[in-house]
């Protein structure tokens, strides 16, 4: 296969997963938006309105943390199932295992951007304002995206050779539920010695980045961010010529 | 002498199966197999079920990779004739179409030349638009088999799957099967004695993951006959 016609069937794959999903239910694309709307609503209900605890800031600056959060939780999981769940086409194809990753990140990519909309038009209503830093934002997201290909890839990669992996992959991503603070401002409650250790989670850093430009109108770090990027696309290459390399035993792995 | 598409050099694939967490059963599946296969010519493989021969067929398709051995390969595609390759049930079947021959190597723009003579092949021209999962079994196995006849690989590679639809398609499917076994290189499994006698060139005999035999197809299929009806045991080595 050549390499225009994978990267063609990858953009034809995520196309047709999205068609087929949106098919399967009555409201069609109606849950792209509602899905996140409800999920912000019910943030908005319990931390905007019943505890009163900061009221409409804390629940500005949980949601940035949170939404970038779910992408990444939310990709993962569906990477690390990924070679394994396509066992019947990889059974009668000799086709990049890398195909299987790519699809679940982009797809999933594809309705963030939705939700990432959907977050700016709350912040606005809720009166958080914006300025031209917004323009910074495609730098983040487009770093986050390289650290989820990245994390994808490797989970993709694991999961089919050693299957309980699975189950270390939800328990690390719970542990980064709480280490990203989503919940708390690290600068607050991390003893200052801390700090560069908290921050030298990639996605602690992005969500940090993420509150510099939507709640605190600030630049992100670009040098952080550089690394991210190209640490992630570094080990995006390396995993893609392992699978390259390794990717034919996969069909003996999850096969029978 | 013509040159062979396809090398095989003393081939050798062993499964391992977990039986808990360190302990492996081994079963070996094909033992030193050695054959060539030529441009032009239907291989036809016959065998006992467990004999080997869709795993052969999985290696000939770069499915597989052996664990000892070579199989040098002269063709830049071989591809497993599959009656349902990715196809997703919730999409049309004209969606299932581009898709499916993509994935059997064509770029979206000769896939989407294909839609039209494998919907008129298939007669399903009027469902085109409706979704899969609306089709009977009978229409998913009709446009698996048009799609799959529409994909031109270097080398072919059928497992099994001749005879499907009613007697109308069969008809035009058996026939365009042997349109295009005579100007393709082929390699077929199949049960069906008549069918291989009728079809190939030449054909080889694997028992328990080795050649026994290769030779014209009536005198492998006479052997493997006559010897099928005196050892009717079925067991793994």
């Amino acid at each position: 296969m050549t390499y225009r016609n994978f990267i063609q069937l990858v953009a034809v794959k995520v196309w047709l997963n999205t068609k087929a999903e949106v098919r399967k239910t009555y409201l069609n694309y109606l849950w792209w938006i509602l899905e996140p709307a409800l999920f912000v609503g019910v943030f908005y209900l319990v931390f905007g309105m019943l505890f009163d605890k900061g009221g409409v800031d804390f629940f500005a600056f949980l949601i940035c943390g949170k939404i970038p959060f779910l992408w990444y939780s939310r990709s993962i999981m569906n990477s690390s199932g990924s070679i394994v769940a396509n066992r019947g086409l990889i059974e009668q194809i000799a086709i990049p295992k890398i195909f299987f990753p790519i699809v679940v990140v982009f797809q999933d990519g594809l309705k963030q951007l939705v939700v990432f909309t959907l977050l700016i038009l709350v912040l606005l209503s809720i009166n958080v304002g914006l300025d031209s830093t917004l323009l910074y934002l495609p730098l983040v997201i487009v770093s986050q995206l390289a650290f989820i290909l990245a994390s994808g890839f490797i989970v993709a990669t694991i999961v089919p050779i050693v299957p309980d992996f699975r189950y270390i992959v939800a328990t690390g991503l719970h542990l980064l539920l709480f280490g990203s603070g989503i919940f708390f401002d690290y600068k607050q409650y991390i003893p200052h010695d801390y700090q560069t250790l908290f921050l030298a989670n990639p996605l602690a850093y992005l969500i940090e980045c993420y509150r510099d430009i939507l709640l605190y109108h600030r630049a992100p770090d670009f040098a952080g961010l550089g690394l991210i990027f190209s640490i992630s696309l570094l080990l995006v290459l390396l995993v893609s010529l392992l699978l390259d390399r390794f990717g034919t035993s996969y069909a003996r792995l999850v096969g029978e | 002498m013509i040159d062979p598409v396809i090398r095989v050099r003393d081939v050798g694939l062993t499964y391992r199966t977990r039986q808990s967490f360190f302990r492996h059963s081994y079963h070996n599946v094909l033992r030193g197999v050695t054959f060539d296969i030529y441009p032009g010519e239907t291989l036809g493989i016959v065998g006992r079920n467990g004999s080997g021969k869709s795993t052969l067929l999985k290696l000939l398709a770069g499915i597989f990779r052996p664990d000892s051995g070579v199989i040098r390969s002269c063709s830049s595609s071989a591809t497993l004739l599959g009656l349902s390759v990715g196809f997703d049930l919730e999409l049309s079947g004209r969606e299932n179409i581009v898709f499916s021959s993509m994935l059997q190597g064509c770029s979206l723009a000769e896939a989407e030349t294909r839609v039209l003579p494998v919907l008129a092949f298939s007669g399903l021209g009027n469902y085109a638009d409706d979704p899969m999962k609306t089709y009977s079994t009978g229409m998913r196995l009709r446009l698996g088999f048009s799609i799959a006849i529409h994909v031109r690989p270097d080398l072919l590679l059928i497992d099994e799957l001749l005879g499907v639809g009613d007697i109308e398609f069969r008809g035009r499917a058996e026939e365009a099967l042997e349109n295009l076994m005579s100007n393709q290189t082929v390699v077929l499994v199949s049960h069906s004695g008549a069918q291989l006698k009728k079809l190939c060139d030449r054909a080889i005999w694997l028992d328990h993951g080795t050649i026994r035999m290769t030779d014209r197809p009536d005198v492998v299929l006479d052997a493997y006959e006559s010897s099928a009806t005196k050892e009717p045991k079925l067991y793994r080595s």
